[in-house]
């Protein structure tokens, strides 16, 4: 593939989407998802947890990755 | 996410009737934006019997005896919104019955897509356009703008 230079990042183009049916579709989400994995590999509390609004679901989530990245903060200070 | 896990979850919600639909995240997948993520999202439809299909088709995908708390008297009544992590830890499932005033399963557009073997049902590229553009998470906001471009939509 040949060398591309852009003045901005906001002239790069977005890589192409591939149509639904389309192996390589599959076959991308699944490397980004297992490199996703190995470059940051979580464990969230197995279980059931009820929320009564997506508000406080998503404060959940936004709970647990300030979690994790705390976690990781110590675990790469602490090295 | 776990790809070969979601095969598996997709694959029993086909299998077993579920009336469901992908948002969120593994929707822009299926829609052929690819990213990154850690949940998978479903609407499902409110119905107590839908909500039993759910299960049973988490337990054929899961060997987990904890799915049996997720209840239809939960999510037909005041728990809209429940979170299912999976004994791995690795990615848990966001399952909803409706989504604020804004959103419920029935007023949803949905759309049958390819995924490998199967034929899943996802929201529409404009609903999770819809889903995503006024959000205050800065990420579904340049989803939006993604979406928008991919799919020239236009603002409601």
């Amino acid at each position: 593939m040949p060398v591309q230079k852009f003045r901005s990042v906001a002239d790069m183009p977005d890589p192409p989407r591939r149509l639904p049916g389309d192996p390589a579709l599959y076959k991308a989400i699944a490397g980004i998802w297992k490199f996703g994995r190995r470059a940051n590999p979580r464990r969230f509390p197995p279980g059931v947890y009820k929320y009564r609004s997506i508000e406080e679901m998503s404060r959940a989530q936004e709970q647990w990755l300030s979690e994790h990245v705390q976690e990781l903060a110590k675990q790469r200070h602490g090295r | 996410m776990d790809y070969e896990v979601l095969e598996r979850l997709l694959a029993a919600l086909e299998s077993r009737g579920v009336k469901y639909a992908i948002f969120g995240a593994v929707a822009l997948n299926l829609h052929g934006i690819v990213r990154n993520t850690e949940d998978l999202d479903i609407f499902v439809a409110p119905e107590e019997s839908n909500i039993e299909r759910l299960k049973a088709a988490l337990h054929d995908a899961i060997d987990d005896p904890e799915i049996e708390n997720i209840t239809a008297q939960d999510l037909l009544g005041d728990i809209p919104a429940v979170r299912y992590v999976p004994p791995t830890g690795s990615f848990y499932i966001d399952i909803l019955t409706r989504l604020g005033d804004a959103f419920a399963f029935a007023d949803l557009d949905v759309e049958r897509v390819a995924f490998n073997d199967l034929t899943v049902s996802v929201v529409t590229p404009r609903v999770l356009y819809n889903m995503k553009k006024d959000t205050a998470r800065a990420k579904d906001r340049l989803d939006a703008d993604l979406l928008k471009r991919e799919f020239k939509l236009e603002r409601d």
